[in-house]
C-alpha cells in the first residue's frame, strides 16, 4: 500500500472505532469492545519484542497482572490519585522486565521464552499465595473509576471509559508506530533476521533487545492497570500463562511485525470464544482448533493475507 | 606509513587441550593490506574471531590504534574503529541493500537512538552525512545499481560484496576480510582484487583470508603464512613464494 491508502486506511479505522458504541445495541458488545481496546495495547507491547524483535515472551498478562495490581494497590494503600496510579504503574512493570530481561536477554535463542514463561508462574503463584499484600485468590474489589462523578467526563460510564481506552489505545499504537519507524525499530528487526551480524556492525544487541521488552513490558502494565479501574475488580486468574499465550496468538494471528496486526489479533481474541459460546463445552477446543489452522494456513497473519489479496487484485486490476 | 594499526602480541587460543592458536604475534600497518593465509586448519579463521571478539582469547594482546581491545566485546571493537566480513554471506535479508549498509554506519552516529523515535536532535542531519557516505560506498563496491533491492533477491557474489560495503559504512581503520573471493568467479575476484586496493588507497588497513593464491599474491602488501596456529613466515608475496617452510607446508612446488 502507498502512504496516502495506508493513511487512509487507518483514518477511517480510527473513524470506525469512534462511530463503534453508536453502532452497538448490545451493552455486552461495547464491554467487550473495551476489553479488546485493553488488549490491542497489550499486544502492541508484545508485539514489539516478538513480532518485530524475533524473541517470544510468555510474560505479558504476567506484565498485565503486575500493572493491575501495582495501581489498585497504590490506590489502596497509599490514596495515590487514580491518575497517578495509572501512570506509575507501566514504570513498576518496567522495573521487573529489567530484572527478568537483563539476565535472559544476554544469550540469544529460546532461553528467553523458558525464562519469561517461568516468570509468569512465579507472577501468578504470588499473586495466589501473598495473601496479605494480594487477597490471593478472592481478588482486589472496589477498585475506583478515575475522575469524579461530576466532572466533564464520567468514566463510570461504560462508553466514556471506552472512549478513555480508545484514546490510550490509539497513542500507544502510535507509539509502537513511531518506534518501529526509528533507527531503533529497524535494530529490532535487524537483530530478528541475523543476531550474529547485528554484533559484527558495532550494535550491542542486548541493549536494543532489552529496550523492546522493557518497552513491551510497559504496554502491558499500562493495559493492565486501564483494565483494573474498568472492572473495579482483578484477581490472578487473569493475569496467568494462557493469557500470554492469548496476547502471542493476537501478534501471529493479527500479522506479526506490523501495526495494524496487533489491532486486528487482539479484537480476534476477545471476540472469538464469545463467538463459539453455542458450542459449550466444546468450545475450547475449537477455540484451539481454529487458532492452530490460522497458524498453519496463515503464518503472516490476517494482515498478511489481506495485502496478499490486495497486491492480486491490484494487479488483476492492471 | 609504518606505525601499527592493529598489533596482535602472543596471542593463544584453546579449546579445551588443543591449542588453535599459540603464541601468534603480527602487526598491520597503517594503509596496507596484510594477506593471512595456510593450510586448513592452520588457526586463520579462530584468529579473526579472536580479533573480531567473536572468540574470548587465551591469553595475549590485541592492540588497536593504541587501545587494548582483547577483553572488549565484538560492539565495542567496532566503534574502535575494526569491523569484518563473514566467510559465508551474512546478511540482512529483508532489508534492501541501501538500508543494510545505512545500518552498518549507525556506529558512526553520535546522537541517542531515542532521538530517532520523535524525529529530534542531531539524527535528522546525520542521516544526510550518513546517506552520502553510503552513496560513495555503493558506487565503490558496484552496488549502486541495485541499492533499491531486497538483500535477499540478489545474488551470492552481490552479498559478498555488500558484506564488505556495510563493514565499510562503519567508517573503520581496519578491515577483517574473511574468504572474501569464496564462491566468486574470476571477472568478480579482478572486481575484488581492486576493491581490496581501493579500501587501501583510502587509507583503511585490510587483514585478508583467502584460499585464492593468485588473488592474495597480488592485492597483498605483505604475507603471513600460518600452520598449526603458529606463524611460520612472514614477508612480502615474493619472500613467502620462496620461503621453504611455507612452500613445504602449504604452497607446494609448483607455486
Amino acid at each position: 500500500m502507498t502512504r496516502n491508502r495506508t493513511t487512509l486506511f487507518y483514518a477511517l479505522a480510527l473513524l470506525g472505532f469512534i462511530l463503534l458504541p453508536q453502532l452497538i445495541t448490545v451493552k455486552y458488545y461495547l464491554h467487550l469492545s473495551v476489553l479488546a481496546l485493553v488488549w490491542v495495547i497489550a499486544a502492541q507491547g508484545q508485539n514489539l519484542i516478538q513480532g518485530y524483535t524475533g524473541y517470544v515472551s510468555i510474560v505479558q498478562a504476567g506484565f498485565m497482572g503486575i500493572g493491575a495490581y501495582s495501581t489498585a494497590l497504590m490506590g489502596l494503600h497509599f490514596d495515590m490519585p487514580v491518575w497517578l496510579s495509572i501512570a506509575l504503574a507501566p514504570v513498576i512493570t518496567a522495573f521487573f522486565a529489567l530484572l527478568t530481561g537483563y539476565p535472559s536477554l544476554r544469550v540469544k535463542g529460546h532461553y528467553f521464552a523458558i525464562v519469561t514463561l517461568a516468570f509468569n508462574m512465579v507472577i501468578f503463584i504470588v499473586l495466589m499465595n501473598f495473601h496479605q499484600l494480594t487477597q490471593g485468590e478472592a481478588g482486589i474489589t472496589g477498585i475506583p473509576k478515575p475522575g469524579s462523578k461530576d466532572g466533564l467526563f464520567n468514566f463510570r460510564d461504560r462508553e466514556t471509559y471506552y472512549y478513555l481506552v480508545l484514546v490510550i489505545a490509539t497513542l500507544m499504537t502510535g507509539l509502537a508506530a513511531l518506534i518501529v519507524r526509528s533507527r531503533i525499530g529497524q535494530t529490532l528487526v535487524a537483530i530478528r533476521q541475523n543476531e550474529d551480524l547485528v554484533g559484527a556492525i558495532g550494535i550491542a544487541a542486548w541493549k536494543y533487545k532489552l529496550f523492546a521488552f522493557v518497552t513491551s513490558a510497559m504496554f502491558g502494565g499500562l493495559a493492565g492497570a486501564i483494565y483494573a479501574h474498568y472492572q473495579s475488580f482483578i484477581n490472578p486468574e487473569i493475569f496467568g500463562v494462557a493469557q500470554s499465550l492469548d496476547a502471542i496468538l493476537a501478534v501471529i494471528i493479527g500479522g506479526s511485525g506490523t501495526i495494524a496486526g496487533p489491532v486486528i489479533g487482539a479484537f480476534f481474541v476477545v471476540l472469538l470464544p464469545e463467538y463459539l459460546r453455542f458450542a459449550d463445552s466444546f468450545r475450547l477446543i475449537l477455540y484451539g482448533l481454529i487458532l492452530v489452522l490460522a497458524t498453519i494456513f496463515m503464518p503472516r497473519g490476517i494482515v498478511g493475507v489481506t495485502g496478499d489479496l490486495l497486491a492480486r487484485l491490484g494487479k488483476r486490476g492492471k | 606509513m609504518t606505525t601499527p594499526v592493529l598489533k596482535v602480541e602472543q596471542l593463544c587460543k584453546s579449546f579445551g587441550g588443543v591449542h588453535a592458536i599459540s603464541d601468534l604475534s603480527f602487526e598491520v600497518r597503517d594503509a596496507e593490506i596484510l594477506g593471512l593465509i595456510g593450510p586448513n586448519g592452520s588457526g586463520k579463521s579462530t584468529t579473526v574471531n579472536c580479533l573480531a571478539g567473536v572468540l574470548p582469547v587465551t591469553s595475549g594482546a590485541i592492540t588497536l590504534g593504541g587501545q587494548r581491545i582483547e577483553t572488549l566485546p565484538e560492539y565495542e571493537r567496532v566503534a574502535c574503529g575494526m569491523t569484518r566480513t563473514f566467510q559465508t554471506a551474512s546478511t540482512f535479508p529483508e532489508f534492501t541493500v541501501r538500508d543494510q549498509i545505512m545500518l552498518g554506519g549507525n556506529v558512526t552516529r553520535t546522537s541517542h537512538p531515542i532521538s530517532s523515535v520523535f524525529g529530534i536532535g542531531r539524527h535528522r542531519g546525520e542521516d544526510e552525512v550518513l546517506a552520502r557516505r553510503v552513496a560513495h560506498i555503493l558506487d565503490i563496491t558496484g552496488l549502486a545499481q541495485i541499492a533499491g533491492a531486497r538483500v535477499g533477491t540478489i545474488s551470492s557474489a552481490q552479498q559478498r560484496f555488500l558484506m564488505i560495503a556495510t563493514a565499510l559504512a562503519a567508517d573503520p581503520k581496519v578491515i577483517l576480510l574473511d574468504e572474501p573471493a569464496a564462491g566468486l568467479v574470476s571477472h568478480e575476484r579482478k572486481t575484488l582484487t581492486d576493491l581490496i586496493k581501493s579500501i587501501r588507497d583510502m587509507g583503511v588497513s585490510v587483514l585478508v583470508i583467502e584460499h585464492h593464491m593468485a588473488l592474495i599474491m597480488e592485492v597483498s602488501d605483505r604475507i603471513c603464512v600460518l600452520n598449526f596456529g603458529s606463524k611460520i613466515a612472514e614477508g612480502t608475496p615474493q619472500d613467502i613464494r620462496n620461503d621453504r617452510a611455507v612452500i613445504d607446508a602449504y604452497l607446494g612446488e609448483a607455486a
